[in-house]
């Protein structure tokens, strides 16, 4: 066992952090502010993430038959880091380095592939995720946007919520129903979102413009090839998909940097000293440790070829926690951080507070790790 | 960053599992709260695994491991001290090793028994004494927690100095606790699941309401931090880690003595069940070095100056 990061793994976080400090603007911590689906954000990360294709940067983590430097876990995780610290400059485009264009490769057909691959190894593509309906949070596999097939297209009817990046993306990746069986009636369709129908609401939100939306689906009428994998085979290739995102984010890693600046300002006034706010500022950093420990314990299991399961809840949940607790101190310790005094840890806490809910409620982590990781008798349904 | 067993991990941890077997569950009728076995400490001492540390391609976090290990039996072993403070002090000193904060050894004091080692760490640096029957009171027979403790009645006037910072014993020192609650907590967690697995009201298993899978989920999530963080603190060696790793054992300890008393009802209260022997050696760990406080205060220090 060994803690430490190798020369290697040390040289590919340096130059990932050469990169970043070369091509992001200078006033880069102000304009992250706008949020990762912002429309300034989004038109930057176009940009920014053609730059890092050029550079080999985008997706050095895929293997190499997927054009891909065949880098693994570690890297892919010190890549979404930095990242992530730096205020996500890929936007929603993190998502197609991580699972969409994997779960593409796997389940894709041959025009699929030809179709979406290129454009996400250029930089150039968003896709959003339309998962959850007003009606399917955490019971996601009671969604009811229908679609019915009839002459070879898919006619689709219902309503998206939550969908991030929508209001900008260019194709859609969804969820619907082809059927009454709970799990087995859902069907992945692929939809380009200028497709006549599609109707985009924003929802204004405390994280940012541009976060989070409503879609509807007026009788949108796709071809059957734009189906993914089978009908009713969803289930299984999100579960496939969840596999290579199953950390998600690495929360712990910006919690940390913003912590660490809390502790900066407060230094710079003078003003720690005091027991109090050390104990607090260290149980932070004890938690975003613990949840920085759990997740890796996970990256080695991706490492050594294992299947990793429940126990990402684990570190899920300890992400939540960690997540928390620097909100908390911001606001406790250094309150104008979020009235203009620190765009940084504005960025930070319009990020940290929907740690416990977006991608699967922190309940839902607790429900898995009873039944999954303690192996807990189930509850009645 | 490899964070896997490598084999000879593995081969070490298989080893103490099969030596440990006949010491994995609690003798009938034994009522004693703190439950020992010369034979076991015995059997560990001549198989090397208390010197795991000192050992090429072993090192401090195969130590934490085993110590880690060790402290789910349901036996109370000298091991954490032994295992990853000593090294650096003086691999040579008799056990039981007994760490003591300078200034503070009026409290109970696990093991400390004539012929035991007393380490006291402090302002004056670290030094030592073999303890003997005329500086030792036996603690009252009604003591509550289950490791053995005694008492110092005063220290001698001649104590042996040993060439190792008082800071760098600290740090191994808050390694050493977090490995040995990490044991505790993993075992304790095991012990209640099956208790509220088996036992039904309002006919259904006390497992399957939501609000104790909850907080059992919770307890897995710190019990996992503070295994994690031992090794880390083990493997880095940094003051941080270590610190960090001590508050959130102690923070652990403390959420889980409580709850899994209470998920297990007045079951908890006996001694027939041996949950007692994890928790009530989780709460005097939970005083060690002061409490939550000074470790969080120590890694401040560590983390930001
Ligand atoms: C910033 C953000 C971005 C998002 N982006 C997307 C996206 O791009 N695409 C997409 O499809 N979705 C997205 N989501 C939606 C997200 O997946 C859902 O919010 C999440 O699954 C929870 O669903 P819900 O909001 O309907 O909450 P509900 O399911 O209504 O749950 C509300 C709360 O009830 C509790 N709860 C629910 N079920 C249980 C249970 N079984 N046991 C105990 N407690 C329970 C939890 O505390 C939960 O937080 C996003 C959400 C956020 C916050």
């Amino acid at each position: 066992m060994d803690f430490a990061w190798t020369d290697e793994q040390q040289a590919f976080r340096q130059k990932l952090k050469d990169f970043l400090a070369e091509n992001l603007p200078d006033d880069w911590e102000k304009f992250s502010e706008h949020g990762p689906a912002s429309p300034a954000l989004t038109k930057f990360a176009r940009e920014f993430c053609a730059k890092l294709a050029e550079n080999g940067m985008l997706f050095p983590h895929w293997p190499v038959e997927m054009g891909g430097e065949g880098l693994g876990p570690w890297e892919q995780q010190i890549l979404a880091e930095e990242m992530w610290i730096a205020g996500e400059p890929r936007g929603g485009q993190y998502m197609n380095v991580n699972w969409i264009g994997p779960t593409l490769e796997k389940y894709g057909s041959e025009e699929q592939k030809t179709r979406y691959l290129k454009p996400i190894t250029d930089g150039a593509t968003l896709w959003c995720q339309g998962f959850s309906e007003p009606d399917a949070g955490s019971d996601l596999a009671s969604l009811r946007t229908r679609a019915e097939l009839s002459d070879g297209n898919y006619v689709i009817n219902g309503q998206k919520i939550w969908t991030s990046y929508a209001g900008l993306a260019d194709t859609c990746f969804l969820l619907t129903r082809t059927s009454d069986d709970r799990k087995r009636g859902i069907t992945i369709l692929l939809v380009p979102m200028d497709t006549p129908g599609i109707t985009v609401r924003q929802i204004p939100s405390l994280i940012g413009e541009g976060d989070i939306h409503e879609v509807f689906f007026d009788d949108v009428t796709v071809p059957e090839s734009a189906r993914l994998g089978e009908e009713g085979q969803a289930w299984e290739i999100i579960a496939y998909s969840l596999r290579n995102e199953r950390l998600g984010i690495p929360r712990f890693y910006l919690a940390r940097a913003a912590l660490d600046r809390a502790v900066a300002m407060l230094q710079e006034r003078n003003d720690f000293s005091g027991e109090i706010v050390r104990a607090e500022a260290s149980r932070c950093a004890a938690l975003c440790e613990a949840a920085r420990t759990a997740s890796y314990a996970i990256v080695q299991k991706r490492v050594d070829g294992l299947q990793v399961g429940s126990e990402s809840s684990s570190a899920r949940f300890a992400t939540v926690m960690c997540e928390r607790a620097v909100c908390e101190f911001v606001v406790e310790f250094v309150p104008e951080a979020l009235a203009g005094a620190s765009p940084y840890l504005k960025m930070h806490h319009q990020r940290g507070i929907v740690a416990g809910v977006a991608a699967g409620a922190a309940e839902i982590q607790l429900n898995i790790i009873a039944s999954e990781v303690l192996e807990l008798p189930r509850e009645p349904r | 960053m490899q964070l896997s067993l490598n084999e000879d991990q593995t081969q070490i941890l298989d080893f103490i599992d099969s030596l440990s077997k006949p010491y994995s569950t609690v003798p009938m009728h034994d009522t004693s709260l703190a439950l020992t076995s010369e034979e076991l400490d015995r059997e560990l001492v001549e198989n090397g695994f208390l010197d795991v540390m000192a050992m090429e391609e072993l090192g401090a976090v195969t130590a934490a491991l085993v110590v880690e290990k060790l402290a789910r039996l349901p036996f109370a072993i000298e091991a954490a001290a032994s295992a990853l403070v000593r090294p650096i002090i003086d691999p040579e000193l008799p056990r039981p090793l007994c760490l003591v904060e300078e200034g503070k050894t009026a409290g109970p004091i696990r093991f400390l028994r004539p012929g035991a080692t007393v380490v006291v760490v402090g302002e004056s640096g670290v030094r030592s004494f073999t303890a003997d029957e005329g500086m030792i009171a036996a603690a009252q027979d009604d003591t509550l927690y289950a490791y053995p403790v005694a008492f110092l009645k005063d220290l001698p006037a001649e104590l042996r100095s040993h060439d190792v910072s008082a800071e760098d014993v600290l740090r191994q020192w808050r390694t050493a606790l977090a490995a040995e609650a990490a044991g505790q907590l993993a075992a304790a967690l095991e012990s209640v699941k099956t208790y509220v697995s088996e036992r039904k009201q309002f006919g259904r298993p006390l497992a399957t309401f939501q609000a104790l899978r909850h907080r059992l989920a919770e307890a897995q999530v710190a019990t996992n931090g503070v295994y994690w963080m031992a090794l880390k603190a083990a493997g880095t060696g940094d003051a941080g880690d270590a610190a960090m790793a001590a508050l959130l054992a102690q923070e652990a300890a403390k959420r889980v003595g409580y709850d899994y008393h209470q998920l297990m009802g007045a079951m908890g209260m006996t001694l027939e069940h041996p949950m007692h022997l994890w928790t009530y050696r989780l709460k005097l760990l939970t005083a060690e070095l002061g409490g939550r406080g000074r470790h969080a205060l120590a890694a401040a220090d560590a983390l930001w100056n």
